[in-house]
């Protein structure tokens, strides 16, 4: 255990305002830092938080506690035998329900009590909204984050990059240093994973592998950086935070979301141009009060703004269902908006704090609904806009007027047909009446032309015996089939003929304000929207808002209400404590596998601290002084001795570190499921590079469980209708251009632990499955993959199996086969070709039938699905 | 406490290799695992999912859970109120949890439903629950459950994946997987069969391991054929084949594994297609049910339309059970109970679907002589209250705070009702039964403590209990402690 202190030592960020273990036994424990915690979490919101406190007691406060309620003193200080707070929580009478203390916490409880029950500084005099404590004031999250000197080191000539210094000096604290750097192949491979979520082609790897000149790998890095591929890897990341799907979710139907590609294909191109992050971040909060409206004819660069805000827009939302409680709907959809705000920009979760004053974190109450107000005058379950009503069309006005024609016509030509129906219609109305007989003509005629209910019995006695008296241009096909049917085609013929002419839709999805509509945001009782008690105003979560700091309720300057531009700014403003140490973290956790701060949408107290905070604060000030570009970010990090070690264990490292938390090696990362997707297809040759736009369908496979990249339809009850023809080449398109159906995921992603997206996906796993192995042997996408592979290998490489197996390696595993994988590899090659001959004789090419199969053994091993 | 502990990558990161993956069962010391007091922080430990003995002698080996997802009306079904009879849509005056505030209303409603006593025990059950009378001399009915929460999710995180009501925790079935591994190499230790129509209430998140090794999660067996997704190789890779190409594979993963010393992920990966393999024949053969008899398949009515789905999945989990699977879950689909309206109408639809079938599982295994071996959960996360939902469109609305489940074999009484609601159904008042008590016992009962069956992450030792005080309950137990 001695170790283990040690190490504590080390990770642990130094307790606030530092007291030492030996003054804690004395004293007992702090009411502060540990007993307020218990009561706030287990007690405060009956005796507390609630206007009416039960039994008159608040446990808020330590005085309080002494004063005690209805039944007397909560505590005797000195004496946690006679003090009733302890008996009840002791013998699980308190809390009621489920819930019951854990027998530390108890033991605390006594310990402070024995101790005195004080308190290390002056409790205030009121407890207003908001007053918290200086330790959870001070929580390391929430200080400002300052740029820290450079650690000074043993080994100097180790440091290639600024953050070096860091894990170096941590490194060499515990008696250890930096892992030998990783061969050329292996890091190649590396960075081509971590940048393009591909594998490197042999020419980029024997490229670097022969550059022997300095700056190789940082040339390397910015030829990578350079792809557009770069962008679509990078992206990905973005959108597991943000959520995004193509669809609604919520309902059966999960309707789908046709136009949140143009956000895909928005987050794309800003990672490629490398948009610095500042602008993004304030974009997607507040792009639509960036551009005037009316949101007409819009410049590119005004559309991109209002689509950025389709961030604000990727929340599961019920409200498109018919019959949905469209109030508690609506509500739930500002609740996941502000969800996924607060995780990806804050690393906050606020959501307890929608019914009662957060458990863990300094959120109140009304902090949430602060929060809520920012959003409101855009998501008003008051004056709710269905999400088809949200879009925008980006028709400019030539097309609109050509529209405007051709909606003309097409309104002529249903007229037209119409009319001629009618006289149809009125033509064998009148020869079958003439052939009634005389005296009930009048009355025939007189019940056609009353309304079916006011028809009287003997009128509707004679609709029932005289069908034709109810014929209309619905039914006339029933009486005169070759005329309606005449008539229809002519008309028919024309309608298509000039709808064809008509642009299909082109909307973007955005997040807007009513100009004017400035709804009161209230705060909830409980989270229940049928309780609204007193208005709130926008603003910061109250713990992190600067001394003076407000968000006008209405800017006058805006036609909007300039709440979510005001806050974007604010955020972005440099001094924010949490934005840039939350993204940062995030991109490190792209590279090394783990955030420094490993859970990266909690940096609030039930979160883990940061490994290396000096070093995180260097990377969030480098972050905005770089003006928060993120490929300098990637340039500072990828060039480091760190990103390039090997990840080869070593034994010592291995003792101390089993997590590698320090970074004295790299970590081995198995391929995420769009990247293993992605790579398949690539290898086989089939990849298509082709960018952006609608998303590619999925659809069930004709057995009904497969979700794969198709356009199969389906009847309700989920029989295949029509086998639509091949989409040929959109098949092969990159996994993040395959439409996120949130109710129908691709089937080759399920088994490698795709982001599910409720709402959101803070940090992705990494199981080991059987699933996953069934998939690698038997999927058909794999087998075809592997056969293309194959296919590929023969035509590429000279003759003869030898260069087919080095070509087939070199692809796979980016780097040649060393001697005993070469034999023992050509030996399976042989000895498969020979079992293949001799199993089926009709095979005419044995040889490519083992090659395909010595393709399904490589991609199926750790050398492919893992990057070391 | 921050301190710095195992995650699950470290759990998984392993000793000396260069041993292929085949043979990592035999390096492994099982009872580090799950062992009572946590392991100094760094020891590495490794997670294999083969079996393991437990603590004491076990009275069940494995679970069928068939989840009864929504919120049975305990009431309706197997909870008689003659109260409820005598004071129907008068105004109640006690203190109601009412989930819906908007709909709620305080007169009391009893069902259409008539009760009768069935077995020697004279269990009182509805007439919505013939078959169950059938069996009632071997089930043990609890009468007084009760988790204090009423929502879908957190009932169902209370009872379904233990802990406090909060979520994103392990299932119990992946902590009793973690606890005991598997007894079947060759099948997944923990197997849900889920509903046709709809994934319950929460969806994946009811058989997650999430912190726990991933061979503690649930996989899904779908309702119909192909029930398992890539059970089988296509044609021109089956059989010999596919044996020299893992083969192959087996032999470049060792060389890769031995430049990666160290490396779970990797190890685990070389088993997880040794037992792949053995999936695909084992998986396939369990999971078809084609072999029964007519008169097996007519007891679980197979051969009626609205039991077939149902008893099929039961069937079936009979069928894994034998094959040594640890626990199988069998789901009804989305808010299958949920009756906050029209419950009149839906509620004996809803038991004619589950009631022939759960029946036929007891008598089955019992018949098998695996009853003994096997503990049969049936319940869902909620009850119902006992006042009207919605005048307009009679319903019950959720109720946390007493409600009922049965248990049969594996070590419970037999033809016992255990506990009590109030006059009306509201809430357990007489031997209740927390979800954590009902954890403790169920732990018990497979020769575990479960205080003892710890993991620990980085900011806190776990199990399932997440802090709660778990009692065994002794009124439950054929053998009480």
């Amino acid at each position: 255990m001695k170790h283990l202190a040690l190490y504590l030592c080390v990770f642990s960020a130094p307790l606030l305002l530092g007291q030492s273990s030996a003054a804690a036994e004395k004293s007992g424990p702090r009411f502060e830092t540990e007993v307020r915690l218990i009561l706030k979490a287990h007690c405060w919101q009956c005796h507390g938080e609630a206007d009416e406190k039960k039994g008159g007691l608040d446990t808020r406060l330590a005085r309080f506690l002494i004063k005690g309620g209805e039944s007397g003193p909560a505590i005797v200080p000195g004496k946690h035998t006679d003090s009733r707070l302890f008996k009840r929580v002791a013998s699980g009478e308190m809390p009621p329900g489920a819930k019951r203390l854990s027998a530390r916490d108890v033991e605390v409880l006594a310990r402070w009590i024995d101790a005195g029950a004080r308190t290390v500084r002056p409790e205030p005099a009121s407890l207003a909204d908001g007053s918290f404590t200086v330790e959870e004031r001070q929580h390391w999250s929430f200080r400002p984050i300052r740029r820290p000197p450079s650690p000074a080191v043993q080994h100097g000539q180790l440091l290639q990059s600024p953050i070096d210094a860091f894990l170096l000096a941590k490194l060499e604290s515990r008696g250890q240093g930096f892992g030998p750097e990783a061969d050329r192949p292996t890091l190649v491979r590396r960075l081509a994973f971590d940048l393009h979520g591909l594998p490197p082609g042999p020419g980029v790897v024997e490229r670097f592998v022969s550059d022997r000149a300095p700056g190789a790998w940082s040339r390397l890095v910015d030829r990578l950086l350079a792809s557009p591929a770069y962008g679509e890897r990078w992206a990905r990341h973005w959108l597991d935070v943000v959520g995004y799907a193509d669809s609604d979710g919520v309902t059966q139907r999960d309707r789908p979301r046709n136009w949140s590609f143009k956000y895909r294909d928005y987050t794309i191109r800003a990672l490629n141009a490398d948009k610095p992050w500042n602008e993004f971040v304030v974009e997607q909060l507040a792009g639509d009060e960036l551009v005037t409206p009316p949101h007409q004819d819009l410049s590119a660069e005004q559309a991109a703004r209002l689509i950025a805000t389709g961030f604000l827009r990727m929340a599961p939302d019920g409200t498109s269902g018919s019959g949905a409680n469209q109030e508690l709907a609506s509500n739930q959809v500002v609740a996941e908006v502000i969800k996924v705000v607060s995780t990806s920009l804050l690393g906050l979760t606020v959501g307890c704090a929608q019914c009662h004053q957060h458990r863990y974190d300094p959120i109140t109450h009304a902090d949430y609904y602060r929060l809520r107000a920012l959003f409101e005058p855009a998501y008003d379950p008051k004056h709710w806009r269905s999400p088809s009503g949200r879009l925008v069309s980006q028709w400019d006005k030539n097309v609109r007027e050509t529209v405007a024609v051709i909606d003309k016509k097409l309104a002529e030509i249903t007229s037209g047909k119409n009319a001629e129906l009618e006289a149809a219609v009125k033509k064998a109305f009148e020869t079958r009446l003439a052939k009634l007989p005389a005296e009930i003509r009048a009355e025939a005629k007189a019940a056609r032309e009353t309304a079916a209910a006011k028809r009287n019995a003997k009128q509707k006695q004679l609709i029932e015996d005289y069908p034709f008296l109810s014929i209309s241009r619905g039914t006339i096909q029933q009486f005169e089939r070759s005329i309606a049917a005449a008539i229809r085609k002519k008309w028919d013929d024309q309608s298509a003929a000039v709808g064809k002419q008509r642009p299909a839709a082109d909307n973007l999805m955005c997040l807007s304000e009513v100009p004017g509509q400035v709804p009161p945001t209230r705060l909830f009782s409980r989270g229940d929207f049928k309780q609204p008690r007193e208005e709130i105003k926008p603003g910061e979560l109250s713990v992190l808002s600067p001394v003076g700091f407000s968000i006008p309720a209405n800017d006058s300057k805006l036609p909007t209400t300039g709440r979510r531009l005001a806050y974007a700014r604010y955020l972005t403003n440099g001094r924010h404590p949490l934005l840039a140490r939350v993204l940062v973290n995030r991109f490190w956790m792209h590279h090394f596998g783990r955030g420094l701060v490993s859970t990266p949408g909690n940096f609030g107290a039930m979160g883990t601290r940061p490994t290396h905070p000096k070093l995180l604060d260097w990377l969030a000030s480098e972050f905005m002084q770089s003006g928060w570009s993120l490929k300098h970010l990637h340039r500072v990090i990828l060039t480091s001795t760190a990103y390039r070690q090997s990840a080869t264990r070593r034994e010592k490292l291995d003792q101390i570190d089993p997590d590698n938390q320090l970074l004295g090696r790299m970590s081995v990362r198995r391929l995420e499921a769009e990247t293993l997707r992605d790579s398949l297809i690539h290898l086989g040759g089939r990849f298509s590079d082709r960018m952006f736009g609608p998303p590619v369908p999925v659809s069930l496979d004709s057995v009904g469980h497969r979700i794969i990249v198709s356009n199969n339809r389906y009847d309700p009850t989920g029989r295949l209708l029509t086998k639509i023809a091949s989409i040929g080449s959109e098949e092969f398109r990159r996994t993040i251009y395959i439409q996120v159906r949130r109710s129908m995921p691709l089937g080759v992603l399920t088994p490698f632990d795709p982001p599910t997206m409720k709402p959101n996906c803070e940090v992705r796993t990494a199981s080991t499955t059987a699933p996953q192995s069934l998939m690698m042997m038997n999927d058909p996408f794999v087998v075809r993959h592997v056969g293309e592979l194959a296919r590929r290998v023969r035509t590429e490489a000279s003759d003869g199996p030898a260069a087919e197996f080095d070509l087939a390696w070199w692809l796979v595993f980016g780097r040649g086969p060393s001697d005993f994988e070469q034999r023992t590899g050509l030996k399976f090659l042989q000895d498969e070709t020979a079992a293949v001959r001799a199993a089926s004789p009709k095979d005419t090419d044995p040889a490519l039938t083992a090659l395909s199969h010595l393709c399904h053994a490589l991609v199926s091993s750790n050398g492919f699905l893992y990057v070391d | 406490m921050d301190s710095f502990t195992s995650t699950r990558r470290h759990f998984l990161s392993q000793q000396a290799f260069g041993l292929g993956g085949l043979a990592l069962a035999s390096l492994i010391r099982q009872d580090e695992l799950r062992a009572a007091p946590v392991k100094p922080l760094l020891q590495r430990r490794v997670f294999d999912p083969q079996q393991r003995p437990p603590v004491h002698r076990p009275q069940a080996t494995a679970m069928i859970s068939l989840f009864m997802q929504g919120g049975p009306s305990h009431m309706d079904l197997c909870d008689p109120k003659p109260e409820l009879v005598k004071h129907h849509l008068k105004s109640y005056t006690g203190d109601i949890h009412y989930d819906n505030v908007g709909q709620a209303s305080t007169k009391l409603f009893s069902g259409p439903w008539k009760f009768k006593s069935h077995g020697e025990c004279g269990m009182e059950l509805s007439e919505l629950l013939p078959n169950l009378g059938g069996v009632a001399d071997d089930i043990c009915l609890v009468r007084s459950m009760h988790t204090g929460i009423s929502g879908h999710e957190t009932g169902i995180s209370a009872m379904n994946t233990g802990g406090d009501g909060r979520r994103g925790r392990p299932a119990m079935g992946s902590w009793l997987v973690y606890g005991l591994g598997s007894e079947n190499e060759n099948l997944p230790a923990y197997l849900v069969l889920r509903d046709p129509a709809s994934l319950p209430v929460l969806g994946a998140e009811n058989w997650q391991n999430t912190w726990l090794p991933s061979a503690c999660g649930g996989t899904v067996v779908h309702a119909h054929e192909p029930r398992m997704a890539n059970l089988q190789p296509p044609g021109s890779l089956r059989g010999a084949t596919q044996k020299r190409i893992l083969s192959f594979l087996d032999q470049i993963n060792r060389k890769h594994l031995e430049r990666h010393p160290g490396e779970a992920d990797l190890a685990a990966r070389l088993k997880s297609y040794s037992l792949a393999a053995g999936m695909q024949v084992e998986a396939r053969e369990a999971l078809d049910i084609s072999g029964e008899t007519a008169e097996t398949q007519a007891l679980y009515g197979i051969n009626d339309a609205a039991t077939k789905d149902f008893g099929t999945r039961c069937l079936i989990a009979r069928r894994l059970i034998e094959r040594g699977v640890r626990f199988v879950q069998v789901m009804t689909g989305d808010q299958h109970w949920d009756h906050h309206g029209g419950i009149v109408g839906a509620l004996p639809k809803v038991c004619r679907r589950i009631d022939k079938p759960s029946a036929a599982l007891v008598a089955d295994l019992k018949r098998l002589g695996l009853l003994d071996s096997t503990l049969v959960h049936w319940g869902g996360e909620i009850g119902r209250l006992p006042v009207i939902q919605n005048e307009a469109n009679i319903g019950r609305d959720h109720n946390g705070r007493g409600f009922s489940i049965w248990l049969a074999g594996g070590g419970v009484k037999q033809g016992h009702v255990h506990g009590e609601t109030d006059e009306v159904g509201h809430k357990a008042v007489t031997d209740v039964v927390n979800h954590y008590d009902y954890h403790a016992t169920l732990f018990h009962l497979f020769g575990l403590d479960l205080k003892d069956v710890n993991y620990a992450r980085p900011n806190a030792v776990t199990n399932l209990m997440a802090g709660q005080p778990g009692k065994i309950v002794n009124g439950l137990l054929k053998n009480p402690v």
